[in-house]
């Protein structure tokens, strides 16, 4: 069966096609709140090339930023326009992605974490310099941009 | 890959001579940009394929309608990903026959491209786990069976000789679900065996 | 003002097979009256960043019937909470909850049923449609001592698929197991099934 394989993380028993339906039943009443089409978060410099090795800690730090922050505080929107029912199918799901993935803590592996964190950083600052409702919006409107890069380690 | 942008004339004005201007923006950067073929034009359409060729961009669009002296608001698209939205083409479908077997060549789809002259693109190279469900109707028998194929030559053997076949094809990308198009339906008759008709 | 006098719903339970999951429970009865139901689920999620955040079932919400079908709210290989409550006019019962977390791993997985047919000497297989979640592993055979079985894997059930062109005159058995990617799990094979091909060997 598939499963996803970030590098050495293998995650079993998360089927990618649940993700996309749930967002794709929500991406036009989401993406339409977000006016600042200038600015993209997941940008190319934070997604491209990224190595098998890195994409354990860069899938695991993204998936708990948008548990943590994101979906977190973006709950009360998605009961305004009444999508908790796809919210909660992606938010359940990055749970069960990030509570099998195990980056490994050895000191070899520290530049490629390093490397990982740079791309995640990049990221979180371009969050930061939203107001908090408007990144919000934008990150989760972007989960189709991550959904997609996710899908390459999906086998 | 090949992006049309299309649009219905404003309310009340169908058959009036209004022209429209489009333009295009990036996600993600800075400016509204404009598309010479499509500034002041009368069709209802708009080819965007040229702009929206880096498929892992995303895109709006925006037209504005003028008629006489009067300029509408801009109407703007949703935000457009052409790597999940783009429609899945059929495949070419190249069908030869022997008394007994019926070889089948399939053939990606291509992406669009501007100048027949260029290079093409396959699918296959953009979609690396494109498959083809391969459905066979044998007419005889009013039987239908499939088979799905990552390779692009197939073979069915053992056929029934003097017998009509049809098969069809459609491309398909596990994953988000896409749009795909089945191949026409190609029928072809396997040849008669002379060793039966002796018999 | 109505609150909690009608007594709340007893004895959850979840029956689930083949990733169909249903929530039933033992009826309120007040004589003559037609009590409606209402279930509210929350997965890890909720229950870890919101616990007080349910989230109304999309078909049970309300329902007449003391069962909910909730295979289109449970999304994710979690664990979910499920709480049900009567209500007639407008009197509410208090909630009851599950006792235990439902997750879907723990779905009893059938052997799929399969039926094994030729079209000359192609040997055809059309397994159950199960849904979406579900693969298929067909595990087929000549029929003669020492003979060496081969695995295919099938994506959809429901339409016919080639499993083998096979040999004229041999006899050939199937067997199948389902595979359910959303947890990692299979079935037990089915009954195998047999076919013989007519024809004895011709010519190419």
């Amino acid at each position: 069966g598939q499963e996803f394989q970030f590098g050495s993380c293998r995650v079993e028993g998360v089927v990618l096609q649940e993700l996309w339906a749930a967002f794709r039943a929500v991406k036009d009443v989401v993406q339409a709140q977000d006016n600042i089409t200038g600015v993209r978060l997941l940008r190319k410099e934070v997604l491209q090339n990224v190595s098998d090795a890195e994409s354990c800690y860069l899938s695991q730090a993204l998936l708990k930023f948008y548990l943590d922050t994101v979906f977190k505080n973006y709950h009360g929107k998605a009961a305004e326009f009444r999508i908790l029912k796809s919210f909660s199918t992606l938010a359940n799901n990055f749970i069960a992605i990030t509570s099998r993935l195990r980056p490994s803590q050895e000191n070899e592996m520290f530049s490629i974490s390093e490397s990982a964190r740079r791309r995640f950083l990049l990221f979180q600052r371009e969050f930061k310099q939203l107001d908090i409702e408007a990144a919000l919006t934008k990150a989760f409107g972007e989960v189709d941009i991550l959904l997609t890069w996710m899908e390459k380690f999906y086998q | 890959m090949k992006n049309i942008l299309q649009w219905s004339p404003p309310e009340g004005l169908q058959g009036a001579e209004v022209t429209y201007t489009v333009r295009y923006f990036i996600y993600g950067q800075k400016k509204w940009l404009s598309k010479s073929e499509c500034r002041n034009i009368l069709r209802t359409y708009c080819n965007l394929s040229a702009e929206t060729s880096d498929y892992e961009h995303q895109y709006y669009a925006r037209v504005k309608a003028v008629w006489g002296t009067n300029c509408s608001k801009g109407a703007q698209t949703g935000r457009f990903y052409p790597f999940l939205e783009t429609r899945i083409g059929p495949p070419e479908v190249a069908l030869t026959t022997d008394k007994k077997s019926i070889s089948i060549v399939l053939t990606a789809p291509e992406k669009w491209k501007k100048d027949p002259e260029e290079s093409s693109i396959s699918m296959q190279q953009i979609y690396s786990n494109l498959k083809y469900h391969v459905s066979i109707y044998n007419a005889k028998a009013n039987k239908t069976w499939s088979q799905c194929v990552t390779n692009q030559m197939l073979v069915l053997s053992w056929l029934e000789p003097d017998t009509l076949y049809c098969v069809h094809v459609a491309s398909f990308v596990p994953g988000p679900p896409r749009l795909a198009q089945p191949s026409e339906k190609q029928c072809v008759s396997t040849l008669k065996d002379p060793a039966s008709a002796l018999k | 003002d109505g609150v909690a006098v009608l007594p709340a719903p007893q004895n959850l339970s979840v029956q689930s097979t083949n990733m169909k999951h249903l929530l039933t429970w033992s009826p309120v009865v007040v004589p003559g009256e037609i009590i409606d139901y209402s279930v509210e689920y929350q997965g890890e999620y909720e229950s870890l960043y919101m616990s007080h955040i349910w989230i109304p079932s999309s078909w049970c919400s309300p329902t007449e019937n003391p069962e909910c079908d909730i295979t289109d709210d449970i999304t994710a290989t979690v664990l979910y909470n499920l709480r049900v409550r009567a209500t007639l006019g407008s009197q509410t019962s208090a909630w009851s909850t599950l006792k235990h977390p439902f997750n879907r791993n723990s779905t009893i997985l059938t052997p799929p049923g399969l039926e094994v047919s030729n079209d000359g000497f192609h040997l055809v297989i059309k397994l159950e449609d199960l849904g979406p979640q579900f693969e298929f592993l067909v595990a087929y055979w000549r029929r003669e001592p020492g003979a060496k079985e081969h695995i295919k894997m099938v994506r959809n059930g429901g339409v016919p698929v080639l499993l083998e062109t096979a040999e004229p005159g041999a006899a050939y058995c199937v067997k199948a197991q389902t595979f359910v990617k959303a947890i990692g799990r299979h079935s037990a094979f089915s009954q195998a099934e047999c076919v013989k091909l007519q024809g004895e060997a011709l010519s190419l």
